[in-house]
């Protein structure tokens, strides 16, 4: 493969070849585990593909990068959230034993700093959010939103909601907490459940997180019902974060089932959000 | 037996497609002519239908099928049988429920007896009783001492979980055993159907039971106790169909009175 072909390149093929030349110089020899909703879009099997004339200056290349403008965003590519990219943290030393046995250096996200890796978990939960619970009329498919999902916000915003109402107890602190967290847990996998076993088409993570960041509202409902102590106000903030909530998840769920169904998959979501909503009020 | 295979009712899973099931599809579409994935056969139409097979009709009627839609015990496609209903064959469950005096209901849920009615109906009851119970209380508090304040117990809600998802789950298993025992044949899926819908009429005396007034609720709870209960009762005569066992509809009919009179007492007292 020369670098006199002159194909001009398509406009999204930078970010396919920034992920190809990624992988390869990250996971040589095997597939990442498969997270369902952003499979790897290259075909495994393809060793070594086209793209090592392709290596943009970033990974310290084997062969000579070269030299367009093309690749003048790469630099700050891995900051973004790739889809298949970034790995669980946990398994960034062994992906380091691979890439060191044959490919080259560490990859970054071993060698990074730490304030790095927060804030790439940190910048996609904020793009995860912004793209579910947030008013976007022009959203391409609202059902398949959430591509990139992960489970850090859900734990978060559970785990707040759960330390709030806890807060906001005057007696029994613990037992609150605990039955919130139980309540918003058991919940999202039961959610979940019922839409697999009303033959619906979901995948099982995927909705787990979709639910979690669904909570977001009652979150910001819960902390002003907590700071303010009149129940009128409390009724009106919780109606307007309950709505919102089930504004959110009303897509995702409402597409997953057999149209038929709809009401019964949605009927549950409901449930959970009001009975979490009178936690909200109730507690003082 | 190449006669029950025939019938598989598989075209109701979506999503799993072995390549075997077509030609079965095939077979099936030609003795079942208005079966498709979107459509079934009207389930008060009498029992049996044009081919859907009920489940545990031919072999045991236990929980278990021996049927060919067991995948494992831990594979979500063995259980989507029971969950295969549309949201208008739900409601019209639902509003029958609300009918004691006809023992039909046995009938209706025969071909297609459903678990989504136990899970979600008690689980609806569960909060109901849980969060009108504490607007009750802290209701009827005030109007004896007006200076109380509204705290809520979160223990109502355990005690809610509970008594009811241990009552719908076990009572149900309880008769299923006992009805083995005592000879007939009986399915422990229809009984938890039947158990589970039977709670319905609950929910909506729940939120009739947050007025203060004692005598009023009273009478709310034992008309409602008594038209859950003989639903019950009723019912579970006409699937056991042997007048020597009338006995067991009778503890069951006052096992539901029972726990009306428990929620009362312990919810709204």
């Amino acid at each position: 493969m020369s670098n006199s072909d002159t194909v001009p390149l398509h406009p999204s093929s930078q970010s396919d070849i920034d992920e190809i030349e990624n992988l390869i110089n990250s996971y040589p020899s095997s597939v990442l585990p498969a997270r369902p909703p952003s499979p790897p879009r290259i075909p495994v099997s393809s060793t070594p593909p086209p793209p090592p004339s392709f290596i943009p200056s970033n990974l310290p290349p084997p062969s000579v990068p070269k030299p367009t403008p093309v690749f003048s965003p790469a630099p700050s590519v891995p900051a973004a959230p790739l889809p298949p990219i970034p790995p669980p943290r946990g398994s960034a030393t062994s992906s380091s034993s691979i890439a060191g046995s044959g490919f080259g250096p560490a990859p970054n996200t071993l060698t990074e700093p730490v304030w790095d890796t927060i804030k790439r978990d940190l910048s996609r939960i904020v793009s995860n959010l912004k793209l579910v619970v947030f008013p976007n009329p022009f959203r391409e498919d609202p059902g398949k939103a959430l591509r990139d999902w992960d489970l850090w916000g859900p734990f978060f915003f559970i785990v707040f909601l759960g330390l709030v109402l806890s807060w906001s107890a005057s007696v029994k602190k613990s037992e609150v907490f605990a039955v919130a967290f139980a309540l918003l847990a058991a919940g999202a996998v039961i959610l979940t459940l019922n839409v697999l076993l009303l033959g619906g088409q979901i995948i099982f993570f995927q909705s787990l997180s979709l639910l979690g960041y669904c909570l977001f509202p009652l979150d910001v409902g819960a902390l002003i019902c907590m700071l303010v102590g009149n129940v009128i106000i409390k009724l009106v903030v919780v109606a307007v974060t309950l709505a919102w909530s089930s504004w959110a998840a009303y897509p995702f769920m409402s597409t997953a089932v057999n149209p038929r169904r709809k009401a019964l998959a949605l009927y549950p979501v409901l449930l959970m959000y009001v009975s979490v909503g009178f936690l909200v009020i109730a507690i003082d | 037996m190449e006669e029950s295979f025939t019938n598989l009712p598989t075209s109701h899973f979506v999503g799993s497609v072995p390549a075997v099931v077509s030609e079965e599809k095939k077979a099936t579409n030609n003795e079942v002519p208005g079966a498709n994935l979107q459509i079934f056969p009207p389930n008060n139409a009498g029992s049996g239908g044009q081919g859907y097979q009920p489940i545990g009709s031919t072999s045991d009627g236990g929980g278990q099928p021996a049927t060919n839609n067991w995948t494992g015990v831990f594979s979500i496609s063995s259980y989507t049988q029971y969950f295969n209903v549309d949201t208008d064959i739900v409601l019209n469950r639902l509003i029958s429920s609300l009918y004691p005096t006809t023992g039909d209901f046995v009938n209706k849920i025969d071909a297609n007896p459903d678990l989504y009615g136990l899970v979600w109906i008690s689980t609806t009851l569960v909060f109901a009783i849980a969060s009108l119970g504490n607007c009750a209380t802290y209701l009827m508090h005030r109007r004896s001492d007006h200076s109380t304040s509204w705290t809520f117990d979160v223990n109502y809600l355990n005690v809610a979980a509970g008594s009811i998802y241990g009552y719908a789950l076990i009572v149900p298993l309880g008769y299923y055993f006992v009805l083995q025992y005592l000879g007939s044949s009986v399915s422990l899926i229809r009984f938890w159907c039947l158990w589970g819908y039977s709670l319905f009429i609950f929910i909506l005396t729940s939120f009739l039971l947050v007025i203060p007034v004692e005598f009023l609720r009273w009478t709310i709870i034992l008309i409602a106790g008594a038209a859950s209960a003989s639903f019950v009762g009723l019912n579970l005569r006409s699937y056991i169909q042997s007048n020597d066992l009338t006995i067991v509809a009778i503890s069951a009919f006052v096992l539901q009175m029972g726990l009306s009179i428990f929620i009362k007492m312990w919810f709204f007292a």
